[in-house]
């Protein structure tokens, strides 16, 4: 929300924590994965199912990666349904729940990370990596959510314009290497928040690694 | 035999098992589209069906279940291709063995609101799907694996419309009980039988375990045949298939035959094992004869009303005599529409009335356009309120769960024009007690009404259960004997034709003093009198409160559970005080003052501010001296980094109740109201995040404009068609998305190429002053006070 912790004064504290709660009771946390052998190609990163990731970035991103696992995560309609609700009655509350849901995506993702790191004992994993993350279009979301058969098994879709809907929803690659990698870490060069991150032109950043 | 006929037959019938599971076994690649394979691989699918009919099922599915056009547009067939090969190889495979049922899923985009899709697009997209399958030769449609009943219905209107083909629909329901979108077994029971399905039930996701209480929900509130078709168990958690042999899921899923199912079959996971145990089972048992009793209900997408005890219709949705409503009508605010809704529900009303009819708008659009809405942000049934049977078809149409219509009466001649379509979209209706001779004095006459109402709509296969009577409350200042007759009236038709009634009831105090009291108390009386659905303000405590008493006393709020819950804590007045001076508080020294309210975000004490102030001075002049002074430091302390966004929007929402005071103020003395300019405001086509945009028009509005808010994933034309119409000197366009950039790119274009002579501010995360130019915007507003910023510039000029 763009306030600073020691700036938020107790009321707003206090709505933060209730935003929070009604998000915690309307969400539904849905996830799905697949591991895919992957190939290094000419134009991207291919999927054993054939379908070509493309981009220059994604093909640095992987290097020394020899597969792939595919995930998505939702918090589900019911948390868009609260929004809308939230901003018929109360901006200030609507503003809150948005800022929670997205924190609670992110969450739920690492959550997920951290699972299927799990699954891996001994490799070695680049940061999770997403459409529009730097030349990965978005316009592979609907070809990633069908491997996954995101729409039936989490009621997930991708609409025409490759938004994801439900909104809080993420896709995401997570490489895996028997080797250790370079890209472990997050850095705001390869963030597709780029210029217009508000923790950078702030001067700092926002902290995640 | 088709499938009425094999329904009536009162057997167990089979359909067959997975198709999916049997493609891949055949060796159908990952990723690949499945539909496909009736065109590069006829002979599996020929395989398939003969394996699912040796094992003895009546009727096999098509695979066609993603032949939709925004699946297969980057495949290189057609729809039509793709359905004709299906259905042509099921029917060969068939030979008279069996039916041929066209399968139909979901189109893998979700439908506003979650998702841009629109409804009336969605309808096409399944009509093409059933237009092909109907000429192929299908036997049947099957609408399977929905989970959002706004998707089913739209299947379910696209086959009634283009086919006469019989229709199954099958939902899929999480162990909650619910389907990803929230949608209960009850909501998909009450809409779906009402629009005219043969047949519904449940498949995917859950296994046959699962079933028994969801077809238990089922069976208590639809008397159609029940559909079953898991899959074969809970999927591993390592994706390598399903929990439950074949012999469990054929015996777990016979049984249900005992609870009144009728149909069955297997989803992911099943093979033509499973179907044969499956038959093998049924043989040996019976469906069974269960006598289902439906009561009358209305429902939304997410949640049945059964009219069951008192249920409060809110009446706030409707422009008569309402300034505020009327203002928002000619606006196209609907967010005002939405904030009545929300304070309605809670303040206890279970079903919103719905009326947007003025003479200077158009009140189908309007119409639409509030019931999306209002169904975006409540599940609270409505009651689609219009004179028009036009407009009452395109609510209807739009509207997701059984809806009530309000109204016809017992002239034939609007009567005809309007039970059709409650017959088709499977509402209920609300009958009124007059006719072309008006309202009958004796309440006799109005019983004979009734009785007429009643026999029409069972002739347009209308049940009785779905009309309600309103017996019409007449005004009791100019018809002193008006509430007896009503009342007696209204006890008849309950008791001698056993309908539902209606009744709005503020009506009965018109030129009274003290109209509260006489509300109440005849809203008592008409309730004691047999009242079901009283139309009325349940923001008003006594209207509420007297509702809640009947039930405590009727024993319908049991150990007075819902009574305590409302008035446990509460302090209840009852002394009237009688007087004609106003009580002015004594102004004590700790009250703030409008400017120190508004920074510090405190609506009351901004409400309270403004208040006194007008006692002593004009609305422009606490408008321009104090209010818009006041917003502009805290945008300043927002620009300097000494407030940020969420005191913002406090700060603007203190305005706002500050603004609200001198409005009602202003429309009370009959004075103009504050208007400042203009401004249209939506986010772009493809887009749905409208937060931003959102905060920017609270923003705006608290400097006195008039916003004209367009939603969001809102076509370029509807932008044009605004800023032509409300004559607005400045738009802002929001995208958050470098995809839907483009879109806005169009929007300004469309703008300038209409020669509006608007300027166009835009803001979102990904763009920024240069990219702002480059699309041809006159301005890049960085947040909202920015934007605040430049409407203060353009309206200056």
């Amino acid at each position: 929300m763009g306030c600073p912790p020691d700036q938020a004064d107790e009321t707003l504290k206090n709505t933060v924590g209730q935003c929070a709660s009604l998000l915690l009771k309307a969400a539904r946390p849905r996830w799905a994965f697949r591991a895919f052998p992957i190939s290094h190609q000419e134009g991207g990163i291919g999927l054993s199912g054939g379908l070509l990731l493309p981009g220059k970035d994604i093909s640095s991103h992987l290097e020394g990666c020899d597969q792939v696992v595919l995930f998505c995560a939702t918090l589900s309609a019911q948390v868009d349904q609260l929004i809308r609700q939230a901003e018929s009655r109360d901006m200030l509350q609507a503003l809150c729940l948005d800022c929670c849901a997205t924190a609670a995506v992110e969450q739920l993702c690492d959550q997920v990370e951290e699972y299927i790191h799990g699954q891996y004992p001994n490799c070695y994993f680049p940061f999770r990596y997403s459409p529009g993350y730097g030349d990965l279009p978005l316009s592979v979301q609907g070809s990633l959510l069908s491997l996954l058969d995101a729409p039936r098994k989490l009621g997930l879709c991708s609409s025409s314009s490759y938004i994801l809907t439900p909104r809080k929803s993420v896709t995401a690659l997570i490489g895996v290497s028997s080797t250790p990698v370079s890209s472990s870490k997050r850095s705001c060069v390869s963030c597709p928040a780029g210029d217009h991150c508000q923790y950078r032109k702030a001067g700092g950043h926002c902290g995640s690694a | 035999m088709d499938l009425r006929e094999l329904l009536a037959s009162d057997q167990p019938i089979l359909l067959d098992g997975a198709m999916g599971t049997m493609l891949q076994a055949k060796g159908l690649p990952t990723g690949a589209t499945p539909e496909l394979v009736a065109l590069e691989h006829p002979q599996w699918l020929l395989d398939i069906h003969k394996a699912y009919l040796d094992a003895g099922s009546h009727i096999v599915y098509t695979n066609t279940f993603g032949a939709n056009r925004e699946k297969l547009c980057h495949c290189g067939a057609t729809v039509e291709e793709v359905v004709h090969a299906a259905v042509t190889l099921a029917k060969q495979a068939v030979q008279g063995r069996g039916l041929v049922a066209l399968d139909i899923g979901p189109i893998g985009q979700l439908l506003q609101p979650t998702g841009t899709l629109e409804f009336e697009e969605a309808v096409e997209i399944f009509a093409q799907v059933v237009r092909a399958g109907a000429a192929a030769g299908a036997d049947l449609a099957v609408i399977e694996t929905m989970t959002d009943l706004q998707e089913a219905r739209a299947a379910l209107l696209a086959v009634k419309e283009n086919s006469d083909l019989p229709v199954m629909v099958t939902m899929t329901y999480e162990a909650t009980g619910r389907t990803f979108l929230g949608c209960r077994p009850a909501c998909a029971a009450l809409t779906l039988e009402g629009m005219g399905a043969d047949a519904i039930g449940i498949n995917c996701s859950l296994g046959p375990r699962e079933m028994p209480p969801l077809v238990e929900e089922l069976l208590a509130w639809t008397t159609l045949p029940l559909v079953l078709k898991p899959n074969a168990g809970l999927p591993h958690p390592d994706g390598s298939g399903y929990d439950i042999t074949p012999e469990e899921f054929a015996r777990s899923l016979a049984s249900c035959a005992q609870l009144g199912v009728q149909v069955f079959g297997g989803c992911c996971g099943t093979t033509p094992e499973y179907i044969e145990l499956l038959r093998q089972a049924l043989a040996q048992t019976q469906v069974k004869h269960v006598v289902r009793q439906v009561p009358p209900a209305v429902c939304s997408a997410t949640k049945v009303v059964p009219i069951d005890r008192v249920r409060v219709i809110g009446e706030r949705i409707n422009p008569t005599g309402k300034k505020r409503m009327k203002e928002a009508l000619r606006h196209g605010d609907v967010d005002y529409m939405l904030g009545q809704a929300l304070e309605q529900v809670d303040a206890g009303a279970d079903i919103l009335d719905v009326n947007v009819g003025l003479p200077d708008i158009e009140e189908g659009k309007m119409m639409v356009a509030a019931v999306k809405a209002i169904q975006g942000v409540t599940d609270a049934p409505l009651q689609l309120d219009s004179t028009d049977p036009e407009v009452l078809a395109k609510a209807l149409r739009i509207y997701c769960g059984k809806a009530i219509v309000n109204s016809v009466n017992g002239e034939d001649a609007t009567s005809c024009r309007i039970f059709p379509l409650v017959k088709k979209y499977g509402a209920s209706v609300v009958g009124l007690t007059l006719d072309e001779r008006g309202i009958p004095q004796s309440a006799q006459q109005r019983v004979d009404i009734a009785r007429h109402i009643l026999a029409k709509a069972q002739e347009y296969g209308i049940q009785k259960k779905n009309v309600y009577i309103d017996c019409l409350t007449l005004t009791v200042s100019a018809e002193p004997t008006g509430a007896v007759q009503t009342l007696t009236a209204l006890k008849q038709v309950k008791e001698e034709l056993g309908l539902k009634t209606v009744l709005g009831v503020s009506n009965i105090s018109f030129g009274l003093p003290a109209r509260g009291l006489v509300n109440q108390n005849f809203l008592t009386m008409a309730m004691a009198a047999g009242l079901d659905l009283p139309i009325i303000n349940p923001n008003l405590d006594a209207m509420m409160a007297a509702v809640r008493c009947f039930h405590l006393l009727t024993t319908v709020d049991k150990n007075a559970v819902d009574f305590i819950a409302a008035y446990g804590n509460a302090t209840v007045s009852t002394s009237i005080t009688s007087s004609t001076s106003t009580v002015i508080s004594a102004q004590s020294s700790d009250i703030r003052t409008l400017e120190e309210a508004v920074q510090a975000g405190l609506k009351a004490e901004a409400a309270a501010a403004t208040k006194t102030l007008l006692e002593q001075c004009e609305p422009m002049e606490i408008v321009n001296e104090k209010l818009i002074p006041a917003l502009d430091r805290v945008g300043n302390d927002f620009e300097q980094n000494k407030v940020f966004l969420p005191q913002l929007i406090q700060s603007a929402g203190a305005a706002q109740a500050a603004f609200d005071v001198i409005r009602q103020h202003m429309s009370g003395s009959g004075q103009t109201q504050v208007h400042r300019g203009t401004i249209v405001v939506a986010t772009v086509k493809g887009d749905i995040h409208d937060i931003g945009k959102n905060i920017v028009k609270v923003l705006l509005e608290n400097y006195g404009y008039t916003v004209i808010d367009l939603g969001r994933d809102v076509d370029p034309q509807k932008v044009v068609e605004a800023v032509r119409q409300h004559q607005a000197p400045l738009v802002g366009l929001s995208a958050l998305m470098t995809t839907t950039v483009k879109s806005m790119e169009e929007t300004i274009a469309q703008l300038r190429n209409a020669g509006l002579p608007c300027k166009v501010m835009v803001g979102g995360a990904v763009l920024t002053p240069e990219y702002a130019q480059q699309i041809g915007a006159d301005f890049y507003a960085k947040d909202a006070k920015d934007s605040a910023d430049i409407a203060k510039r353009v309206f200056a000029q």
